[in-house]
């Protein structure tokens, strides 16, 4: 949930990488920290195991200056994407005021996918969440792997998670940076616009 | 495509799973090749790579099975502790939210840094039975079922717990412990808190062992359902409007203790807000959970505005849980 100090014109908000495990989520936060050092707030606190899997989160503290007179702060945060860290998802996720989804475009991952979105929706809800209402935008990630193996088209996989959400997407490669840049740009738009009209702060 | 170039491809598909980490789909398309290669390729030419492939398999498997061992989390460093402790506390109020901490802690497996900030909580008298509960829950969380106990009796000597306070805590940690298949026999409160006072004193057993004496609070069968809350972390009410139902609004629990829950209600419900006030019962409200959604009722216990920080001019709603 954003936190809004009227008398100090600041914001802060969360912002949420999900999906399976394995789609590139702490990739996407590593190539940010890497690339926007400028606007990083502190370092990113990463805590994975040995196998480079995340094992509760990553979080990623970013300032985004001035904006309508209100200093903007975001955080990014990753959830795990195992199947067994469900409950630490859950906790990670609660205040979340955007998500970024990241796909794996592996055709073989493609079950993976439908299924983390599912679990997201059913997170939201217990959250009091609406995935329809949530600032949420959609990364095909692994775009750069294409030729070697089999990977989706872009209509597969806005077939099987978009039809209706409708919301925008991104093909990306969190390795080579490509797309991470935009997904986190326009999640950050639909979440500043979000809460303007929840908190109406630029008036 | 050739019957080499087949195998050539999906073995290079399954080494590209494997480096990134996909170890399940990495072995399905080795154990794909192996086949390949013993219906294609002649056993002498064949042997040797189904054999390479073979100790993939068996790496791979070792690998899947470390990482689905649900061993206990590590012990963070300090500063993802404090980080943990400071990210996922939401309230506004100071107190509730070293408990928020404290329980994010739990949640992520800090079970000794959680102990010690349980403790502190002791000092509270209004958090006082829940951290002690969740001082419980921890020990035994990281399999110390003895640590549950010998906390359990330390605690039967000091004057931190009323009895009735210390019989629920007894109470609750023996329904832990027959949920484990642990049979204890936990010391009941009344006449045995001063025999172990005493004990604790001497440092010796007393001679005689004292017949089983009857709890000063006997706790009814359904007790357990009373003492066991499912944390909720949303409720949704449902307010009517001249015998119209009106759209659920869907509050966000700042902080729950057993099954009273605090809601911050937005200044933009003006109906709801309103309506409410000490006393009213609310009958048609949805509790939302990490196991399942809820129906039930509420009755309002407190309500009242904020007047100051962030959430000035918001309110507060603290709503007592009935599930049906």
């Amino acid at each position: 949930m954003a936190v809004f100090n009227l008398k100090n014109r600041e914001i802060e908000c969360k912002i949420v990488y999900y999906g399976p495990g394995r789609s590139g989520k702490t990739t996407n936060l590593e190539y940010i920290f890497k690339t926007y050092k400028k606007q990083v707030a502190d370092q990113m606190v990463t805590i994975d195991t040995e196998g480079d899997r995340t094992l509760f989160f990553d979080f990623l503290p970013m300032g985004l200056g001035k904006i309508k007179g209100c200093d903007v702060k975001v955080q990014l945060y990753t959830v795990p994407g195992q199947v067994q860290y469900s409950s630490t998802r859950k906790l990670v996720l609660k205040g979340a005021d955007g998500i970024v989804f990241v796909a794996d475009s592996f055709t073989i991952r493609r079950e993976k996918n439908i299924l983390s979105l599912k679990d997201l929706d059913q997170n939201l809800k217990e959250c009091g969440l609406n995935i329809f209402k949530i600032p949420l935008i959609l990364q095909y990630n692994k775009r750069d792997v294409g030729g070697s193996i089999p990977i989706m088209s872009i209509e597969m996989m806005q077939n099987d998670l978009n039809k209706q959400l409708k919301v925008p997407f991104f093909p990306a490669s969190a390795l080579t940076g490509e797309g991470v840049g935009s997904s986190l740009k326009e999640c950050m738009k639909l979440t500043l616009v979000h809460l303007q009209k929840e908190f109406k702060w630029a008036q | 495509m050739g019957i080499k170039e087949e195998i050539k491809s999906v073995l290079r598909e399954a080494e590209i799973y494997r480096t990134q980490g996909l170890f399940n789909e990495a072995m399905v398309k080795f154990k794909h090749a192996s086949e390949l290669i013993e219906k294609n390729v002649k056993p002498e030419s064949g042997k040797q790579l189904v054999d390479g492939i073979t100790k993939k398999i068996e790496l791979l498997k070792q690998t899947i099975a470390k990482y689905n061992d649900p061993a206990k989390p590590p012990e963070m460093p300090v500063e993802i502790q404090n980080l943990i402790k400071a990210k996922f506390s939401f309230s506004t109020d100071k107190e509730s939210a070293a408990l928020e901490g404290a329980i994010a802690l739990t949640k992520f497996g800090q079970y000794e840094r959680a102990i010690k900030e349980f403790k502190d909580l002791l000092k509270m008298e209004s958090f006082r039975l829940v951290a002690a509960k969740n001082i419980i829950r921890c020990y035994l969380a990281s399999s110390l079922t003895e640590g549950a106990v010998s906390q359990y009796k330390e605690w039967m000597t000091l004057d931190i717990f009323t009895l009735g306070q210390l019989e629920k805590i007894r109470f609750f940690l023996e329904n832990l412990l027959k949920e484990k298949g642990i049979k204890s026999e936990l010391p009941a409160v009344k006449e045995e808190k001063a025999v172990l006072k005493e004990d604790v004193a001497a440092k010796k057993v007393p001679e005689k062992a004292k017949p089983a004496i009857k709890p000063l609070i006997e706790m009814p069968e359904t007790a357990k359902e009373e003492e066991e809350f499912l944390d909720v972390s949303s409720v949704g009410i449902i307010l009517q409007m001249e015998g119209k139902k009106l759209p659920e609004i869907i509050l966000d629990v700042s902080f729950q203790s057993g099954n009273v829950v605090s809601l911050l209600v937005p200044i933009r419900e003006k109906f709801l807000i309103a309506n409410m006030k000490a006393g009213v019962k609310l009958n048609d409200v949805q509790f939302y959970s990490p196991i399942a959604i809820l129906n039930g009722s509420g009755v309002v216990s407190s309500f009242s505005r904020i007047g100051s920080g962030p959430k000035m001019g918001s309110y507060s709603l603290d709503l007592k849980m009935f599930t049906n």
